[in-house]
């Protein structure tokens, strides 16, 4: 799957915006990967991870992390958010060092992500660009809405969802931070970045 | 197959902003609402969010292979059955460090049909496997990739006819070619993309030099296809490490 791929929205909110992965490669080290997720997991929070799960069981918005831990399986996908370079480069030094032999994938902006690879001492082995949209784009919902559905890349989030987060947040119903959260939940593999949401809705709400 | 049981349903509409595809219809006559099976794609964000406290909307048995497709591949809680994977099914550059699936001199294509968040009618991946594979794109076999189950030749990428009707809320067209062959292959897609009702979203797929570099997207250029910005790149920290 490919869910972390097309992001969109204005590029410099992108740049704050970067997704991580541990990955078993099937038949050849996806048995018994508790203890390598653990260690990701580990390097993850030292880092700041502001998001992450397992798609088996959910987001730490909406999950305690010792429920995520005590549910890992041989199923797990274990992937989560940061937002800034800084922390991209401390978790690869960590997950170079435990050398678990699991793939790791960083998804964001290319000129903000291939310098983490110097940084941190590592060799990009591969790249899967992103060519954008094609197709019929007629029916898209509006640009705002898809910087905020394109982050939980399975679309989970229901555009008109967002719009009703929105709209609750003009009331005052909720705080714009409150609404990232709850469209956060949507997204069962932790990747959904609310801190990003959450400057999304502020900047765009009707004051 | 989701459906809302109108003896439970009080049409008070709150499912309607929960729906991928709005596929949540209300009907004024009867003031209920019910989920056009047409449109829906099984996503179940309806039934996994409980978004309805009357607790109207049901889940029935998934009663043929299609309809458990068209869920494994909407829903990514699902693990697929041959691939063993979540989401879509397919690892592509995830484990491309691992795997070696995509080699130097080689384009990884994956094409994620009705993404973003429009959905796909298996009839519209059909016609984009078919176009890309008459350029010489060679398919993922069944063993890599979901969808090829339901080709009829991945030769061709053809799908069998009675799949075509079913909505997706997206599923990958995905293969691979020589570097030399990528130009055909846009140019195929830049003709079959006025040919479908939906979207999709391209992903390449390529080896890349130390520096994360490549010079195959030069091509880009040449089809006034913007360079790309965004991309998921593999550290090359799985063991064991493919170098082909």
């Amino acid at each position: 799957m490919t869910h972390s791929l097309h992001r969109s929205g204005n590029i410099e909110s992108q740049k704050k915006d970067f997704v991580w992965f541990m990955y078993q490669t099937q038949g050849v080290n996806d048995k018994n990967i508790k203890p390598s997720a653990l260690e990701f997991i580990a390097a993850a929070e030292e880092c700041g991870s502001e998001n992450w799960g397992d798609v088996k069981t959910g987001p730490i918005t909406k999950y305690s992390v010792e429920e995520i831990k005590d549910k890992i399986t041989d199923k797990s996908r274990l992937r989560g958010v940061f937002t800034r370079k800084e922390q991209v480069v401390e978790f690869l030094e960590i997950v170079k060092s435990k050398d678990t032999g699991m793939s790791v994938v960083i998804s964001g902006v290319l000129s903000e992500v291939i310098p983490t690879c110097k940084d941190a001492g590592v060799t990009p082995h591969s790249i899967n660009y992103s060519l954008g949209i094609w197709g019929k784009k007629d029916n898209l919902p509006d640009d705002v809405t898809l910087s905020v559905t394109t982050m939980c890349g399975h679309h989970m989030i229901p555009p008109k969802f967002v719009n009703h987060i929105r709209n609750q947040v003009e009331k005052g119903r909720l705080s714009a931070e409150e609404g990232a959260i709850k469209l956060a939940n949507f997204c069962y593999c932790g990747i959904f970045n609310q801190v990003r949401c959450s400057d999304i809705i502020k900047e765009n709400i009707k004051s | 197959m989701t459906v809302i049981n109108e003896k439970q349903c009080n049409g008070c509409k709150i499912c309607q902003i929960y729906c991928t595809v709005d596929a949540i219809i209300y009907n004024s006559e009867d003031k209920k609402c019910y989920v056009d099976q047409d449109l829906c794609t099984e996503c179940y964000v309806c039934l996994r969010q409980k978004v309805c406290n009357r607790g109207a909307i049901e889940p029935i048995e998934l009663d043929n292979f299609y309809k458990q497709f068209q869920h494994g591949m909407s829903d990514p809680v699902e693990n697929h059955g041959v691939t063993g994977v979540t989401g879509r099914g397919t690892e592509e550059v995830k484990t491309n460090d691992v795997s070696g699936r995509v080699k130097k001199g080689e384009v990884g294509i994956a094409i994620d049909m009705g993404r973003p968040g429009m959905g796909v009618y298996l009839r519209d991946a059909s016609k984009v496997a078919m176009a890309i594979a008459k350029v010489g794109v060679e398919l993922q076999s069944a063993e890599h990739t979901p969808l090829a189950a339901l080709m009829k030749d991945v030769k061709t990428g053809e799908l069998i006819e009675d799949c075509l009707n079913y909505h997706l809320l997206s599923v990958i067209v995905e293969g691979k070619c020589a570097e030399n062959k990528l130009k055909d292959v846009l140019g195929a897609l830049q003709e079959v993309e006025k040919q479908i009702d939906t979207v999709f979203s391209l992903g390449l797929i390529l080896r890349v030099d130390e520096f994360g570099q490549t010079k195959a997207l030069a091509c880009l250029d040449e089809l006034s296809i913007p360079q790309p910005y965004w991309g998921k790149v593999n550290m090359g920290l799985g063991r064991p490490l493919s170098l082909d």
